[in-house]
């Protein structure tokens, strides 16, 4: 990709943060860059404690970072504190997430898990119930839309979760490690479906994840450790050599 | 936009209809309590519209006979219908006693009373009046007699003539009317042992039994053995006077108590009743604040069951308030299904309560406004719960 041309969905400038004061303080995050652009699948890798989950969640708006700079195709939504009054709006309509369980609300079937984030932003049930079966067809979990979460497998369950990620369109999906609980087959089918995601709808994803299984598969991986990012571009499994050496 | 309280609802229904059904019973009692208050005063009312006496003649300086004990001589109410203004005036007595009906017993409240006059228990839903000087009887249906029904107080046997309904002491003992003479020497009558006791005692007594004053121990005797006392005398005026006007001419000349009907009432109602009355809303309460904290915990627990849903739907950007409402609407659907289990229990098992059980229609719209306030206030506690999960928390482990 000639990511010269195109603008970064996510652009993050010596972002960090620290949580705590005084000598308790721990800084988690101490500088991280990061550009993702649309249509891009990054894989986010690193050891347990070095940042993964905060630099999530700072990108998802949940928490504030300290200092540095959050720029959301081309809009910066963070510099000396948040720009954007409305953060749940920002979340709700651009912002994407896939979680390590599906975590689908038990008592919605399959079609209302998806319809639902829709309907919050305002599009009339019809329109939103015809939207997510067009994402659970995209996944090919069409056909259980009409299940309850209880009744779905694991794997399905993990389908509906991304289709209720990509419900609203959004510009950016964060994937909190979505193939832990699946094995090597299942892992493999739904990062290519993320390929295929991110590629129809233009969509920039980031893949935090342990799962050597399908670090292989990134073309780009940014490597976090002490709160600091290291970009590796190239075949992923050479990453994944480099790391372990 | 989805329901989310309703998809929730639906989800676990066997568990929260149960949970409703809990809080049901809860809500039945306090029906029943709420209920039983209200038969109280309305026995009260029927007891005394049934005697249908204008003005109760009791003891000086006492509440008459409910309330307080009241003794009258029996021949105070020729006195009272020479009065100006009175039509007609009976004595009553009242004696709370256990009457046995073949091998089982009921407490009862006996009345005894003249008849014909005021006093007489009028409105008979089965059987005749009493038309014997003695041994026959009329029944409340409470008691669980029938006509034709033998039986004993204390040693003399009872022939249930008539059926009367909604006469019920303060205390909810049905009453059995007999005719006065009777129901005078019950109050007084002793066993056979006793009295040869007591008559041994009073021949024993020089003061009693002196050889210079023949006849002295029979009229002590006679006077210790007999019981010429009654409770209140009941007083109907003639028309076109005022009961008031009656009543304190009676006190004035008479020195006697005399209170109308509605002065009867307000003793029943307000002193009487007013104890029990104090109970059953220091139940009421008690209760409401039980099914307030039920409410409460089940709300707290079911909330606290979907933390990880609830990060979720606001991390998605869900509104506090769309939370907040699924939440609120749980607790009041709980309340509604709960108060409609309540009503219809307070309804099925009102009947067999041993008391008349008033259900109210003012007192369920009542019930329903405090339960569905109870379950708002309840909601709180889960609603705080709700809204200070982090919507990080459905990031990362």
């Amino acid at each position: 990709m000639d990511t010269q041309a195109v603008q970064p969905a996510i652009l993050l400038e010596g972002l960090r943060k620290t949580y705590g004061t005084g000598p308790a303080a721990v800084e988690a995050l101490k500088g991280v860059d990061m550009a993702v652009y649309p249509g891009e699948v990054v894989g986010l890798i690193g050891p347990s404690g070095s940042g993964k989950t905060t630099l999530l969640k700072c990108l998802g708006a949940v928490i504030e970072p300290t200092a540095g700079r959050i720029t959301l195709g081309g809009e910066v939504i963070y510099e000396h504190g948040w720009k954007i009054r409305d953060l749940r709006a920002l979340r709700r309509d651009r912002i994407g997430f896939i979680f390590q369980a599906p975590y689908l609300i038990p008592f919605l079937n399959a079609t209302d898990n998806v319809a639902l984030l829709p309907m919050l932003a305002g599009v009339s049930n019809a329109h939103a119930r015809q939207r997510a079966l067009e994402m659970l067809t995209a996944l090919d979990v069409a056909h259980r839309g009409a299940a309850q979460v209880a009744e779905l497998s694991g794997g399905e369950q993990q389908r509906v979760s991304i289709a209720r990620a990509l419900a609203n369109k959004p510009p950016i999906i964060l994937a909190d490690e979505p193939t832990a609980p699946l094995d090597s087959q299942r892992a493999l089918t739904v990062v290519t479906i993320l390929n295929q995601l991110a590629r129809e709808y233009r969509t920039a994803i980031i893949v935090v994840t342990h799962d050597e299984k399908i670090i292989p598969t990134f073309k780009r991986i940014y490597h976090i450790r002490d709160g600091r990012t290291v970009e590796q571009q190239g075949e992923g499994r050479e990453v994944v050599a480099a790391a372990n050496a | 936009m989805i329901n989310l309280a309703s998809r929730d609802i639906a989800h676990g229904f066997g568990r929260y209809l149960l949970t409703g059904l809990g809080l049901g019973l809860l809500i039945g009692v306090t029906l029943s309590m709420a209920g039983i208050y209200r038969g109280m005063v309305d026995d009260a009312k029927a007891l005394l519209e049934s005697w249908q006496a204008d003005i109760w003649v009791v003891q000086q300086h006492t509440l008459g006979p409910f309330a307080e004990s009241s003794s009258l001589h029996d021949d105070v109410y020729r006195g009272l219908r020479g009065m100006p203004g009175v039509a007609e005036a009976g004595n009553v007595t009242f004696l709370t006693m256990q009457v046995k009906r073949e091998r089982s017993e009921v407490r009862v409240m006996i009345s005894g009373f003249e008849p014909g006059r005021p006093g007489e228990p009028t409105l008979l839903t089965a059987g005749r009046p009493v038309t014997r000087s003695h041994y026959e009887a009329i029944a409340d249906v409470k008691t669980g007699f029938n006509v034709g029904d033998r039986i004993r107080i204390r040693r003399n046997e009872y022939t249930v003539v008539g059926l009367t309904r909604r006469m019920v002491s303060s205390s909810g003992d049905p009453m059995v009317f007999i005719p006065l003479k009777d129901a005078q020497q019950a109050q007084f009558l002793k066993d056979n042992e006793a009295i040869r006791n007591d008559r041994s005692r009073l021949a024993a007594n020089p003061a009693l039994n002196r050889p210079g004053v023949p006849g002295l121990l029979d009229a002590v005797e006679a006077n210790q053995f007999s019981n010429r006392n009654v409770n209140a005398v009941l007083v109907r005026v003639q028309p076109g006077w005022d009961r008031q006007l009656v009543a304190e001419n009676i006190k004035r000349w008479k020195y006697l108590q005399a209170y109308t009907g509605e002065e009867m009432e307000e003793v029943l109602v307000g002193k009487m009743i007013a104890t029990a009355a104090r109970q059953i809303a220091v139940f009421l309460v008690i209760l409401a604040l039980v099914s307030a904290a039920i409410v409460a915990l089940i709300i707290y627990t079911m909330t606290l069951a979907k933390i990880k849903e609830i990060a979720v739907l606001k991390l998605i950007g869900t509104r506090n308030a769309t939370i907040a409402g699924m939440i609120l609407q749980e607790a009041l659907g709980l309340g509604l299904i709960g108060f409609v289990i309540g009503k219809l229990l307070a309804t099925l098992w009102g009947p067999h309560f041993p008391r008349y059980v008033v259900l109210l229609t003012e007192d369920a719209v009542r019930g329903f406004i405090v339960t569905m306030v109870i379950c708002t206030i309840a909601s709180i506690l889960g609603i705080r719960a709700a809204l200070r999960v982090d919507p990080a928390a459905a990031i990362g482990g």
